[in-house]
């Protein structure tokens, strides 16, 4: 374990050399679009551009990915602002709240005199991001939903915040711990519902970030055939599909498993539930790769 | 009600159930559903026997209780809007179901339990409301109550919802939106021992309804106790409502549009109506819960939302031929 441990930090501390060397020639290659020493122009995940003429040292952060984002990347020091879901890392918590992140306290927000505003890609925040620009405050849309977007969004703040070099770091450990990870897919691979809720059921398809969690923790998704992000599902092609396993989001046992219409589906009958109620596993962070692995000491147990 | 229309209504409630029985995401081949009516095959069994059967039972009653409450209410505040959620019992329920998620309480029928006792509390807050200055149950206060408890109700959800920590809380609309999802021989069974009362009590007031409509004073001459004929209603088909929210949260248009149909074809006489919508209703539900769980599968869309679209089709087609 030490000597992975060491030969990780060895591969990263290269590959941080290098990029950083990258970001040199990519700097001078860009010559006069080059925003004055220390700044940064990026494009955000809706397509605009956003310059800075000098490193964000004043953040509001409107996600509870992008906080904990910025947390891992360094710049949580200049984080000022959260909404009320940011819970990690623990440090996140000192930060004054701001409250919702989607369609935000434009005022609550600018009463933090942030140089950036970290919000999440959503129709509903289009209003909010105007207030901002009127306000003169920069802004940046982040779509942080998925395992593939993780990458992205972390050299774009790294960029804005002066961090990218802390960025590619982190990358290239987490890229490294993630492959180790990934559990080989195998044909006898369980088959998992996820259930996100009971009244009625509901899961979610391909693409989605706990989907792509399951299939990484050596299972697969029971509704990997539906495209749709989340959907109603009826109990009855539950029971056609054959579940191996449930997995609900909650602590303790769900109250749906003594409901009569379930016990027609083996796997809640014979409770074999998979339990995931961090919120590892509700959103893209670099605390994936241990989530993985979580989850794939709990589906063997539950298998078993 | 005439043999021809009778017997009509009959097929029709035969063949939705047949439809709702051998319609579902899963297909099943014919010898597979003999098998599973048989008490045989181990997929195809559970799948009829637990959630067909039941749910397509489920959504006969809840839809001809929906129906007749409908046509009841429409009497009663002579009003053709109205529909079995025009006293404000929706958002009574909405604000049980979103208090229940809200504050987490757990257990497996603690949302529908929760949504009937905000329905109930809907009921009797309506009720109060409307005995200003003696004029008990006057159908323009019981409106204007209905429409001020909903509001009420609206913004407490709404202030709930934006103050409460609760994740899950978006879902409490997607209940509410409507669905049998929830259905099984328990809940079946429930519902109807619950049901009986209420349905007895509209059906046995089908000629007091009839004298209803001609007005208050028209009615006292003839004889009709009207307080009290407005009282039973008002309480039957509001226990009869807040039960269905329960089971299968707020679905629209069947207690609006399955009265008016009927209203065309048979006339305006209760006695003949009530048990006409009960079966049409009922029927027209089972066909909607069996369209919703189909044309998308393995999704299934929300059964108002089918109610709705097959729903005002129909009834337009209904006006326009009885029109001309």
């Amino acid at each position: 374990m030490g000597i992975l441990i060491s030969s990780i930090h060895r591969t990263s501390s290269l590959l941080t050399r290098l990029a950083f060397v990258g970001a040199l020639l990519l700097a001078a290659a860009c010559g006069r679009s080059a925003p004055p020493s220390g700044g940064a122009v990026v494009v955000d995940d809706v397509g605009d551009s956003v310059r800075l003429d000098h490193p964000a040292r004043r953040i509001v952060s409107l996600a509870p990915a992008s906080t904990e984002l910025l947390f891992a990347i360094g710049a949580g020091t200049a984080v000022v602002g959260r909404t009320r879901w940011c819970d990690y890392p623990a440090a996140a918590l000192d930060v004054p709240s701001v409250g919702d992140g989607i369609q935000p306290n434009v005022e609550a927000v600018a009463a933090r005199h942030p140089d950036l505003v970290v919000l999440y890609h959503s129709a509903q925040n289009s209003g909010a991001r105007q207030q901002f620009a009127r306000l003169g405050i920069a802004t940046v849309e982040l779509a942080l939903d998925r395992l593939e977007d993780f990458e992205r969004s972390a050299h774009l703040l790294g960029t804005l915040t002066g961090h990218g070099a802390d960025a590619d770091t982190m990358l290239a450990a987490f890229q490294a711990r993630l492959a180790a990870a990934t559990q080989p897919t195998r044909p006898d691979a369980p088959t998992v519902l996820i259930l996100v809720w009971d009244q009625p059921p509901m899961t979610i398809g391909h693409g989605s970030f706990l989907s792509e969690i399951v299939e990484r923790a050596g299972a697969r998704n029971l509704f990997g055939d539906l495209a749709a992000s989340a959907g109603v599902i009826s109990v009855e092609a539950v029971v056609n599909r054959r579940p191996d396993l449930v997995l609900v989001t909650s602590d303790s046992e769900p109250a749906f498993a003594r409901r009569p219409e379930w016990q027609t589906v083996a796997a809640v009958r014979q409770r074999r539930f998979v339990r995931v109620s961090s919120s590892a596993f509700n959103r893209p962070s670099p605390r994936m790769p241990e989530a993985i692995r979580e989850l794939t000491g709990r589906l063997r147990a539950a298998v078993r | 009600m005439k043999p021809a229309h009778l017997l009509l209504l009959l097929v029709a409630v035969l063949v939705s159930l047949t439809v709702g029985v051998v319609l579902g995401p899963v297909s099943l081949a014919p010898g597979e559903l003999w098998d599973a009516l048989k008490l045989g095959n181990a997929t195809a069994g559970p799948i009829v026997r637990e959630l067909r059967i039941p749910r397509a039972l489920l959504a006969f009653v809840v839809g001809g209780g929906l129906a007749m409450t409908g046509t009841a209410l429409q009497a009663l505040v002579r009003n053709p809007l109205a529909d079995p959620y025009l006293l404000g019992l929706s958002g009574g329920a909405g604000l049980g179901a979103v208090v229940a998620i809200a504050f987490g309480l757990g257990g497996s029928w603690s949302l529908p339990l929760l949504s009937f006792a905000g329905a109930i509390a809907a009921l009797l807050l309506v009720y109060r409301l409307s005995l200003v200055q003696g004029r008990r149950l006057d159908p323009r206060v019981l409106i204007l109550a209905g429409v001020i408890v909903s509001a009420f109700t609206g913004a407490l959800m709404s202030a709930i919802m934006a103050l409460s920590d609760a994740v899950a809380l978006r879902n409490a609309f997607l209940w509410l939106l409507g669905g049998f999802s929830a259905a099984s021989w328990p809940a079946l069974g429930l519902f109807i021992a619950y049901a009986l009362l209420p349905l007895a009590l509209i059906l046995g007031s089908a000629r007091a309804l009839d004298l209803l409509a001609l007005g208050d004073e028209s009615a006292r001459h003839l004889g009709l106790d009207v307080g009290r004929t407005r009282l039973i209603i008002y309480f039957a088909t509001g226990l009869l409502t807040a039960a269905s929210v329960a089971v299968c949260g707020i679905i629209g248009f069947v207690g609006l549009v399955v009265p008016h149909a009927a209203r065309r074809l048979l006339g305006p006489l209760h006695r003949p109506l009530l048990p006409a919508v009960f079966l049409g209703g009922g029927a027209f539900l089972v066909l909607a819960d069996a369209l919703a769980r189909t044309v998308a599968r393995p999704l299934e869309l929300p059964v108002g939302v089918v109610t709705a679209l097959v729903g005002v089709p129909l009834f337009a087609l209904l006006l326009r031929r009885t029109l001309t």
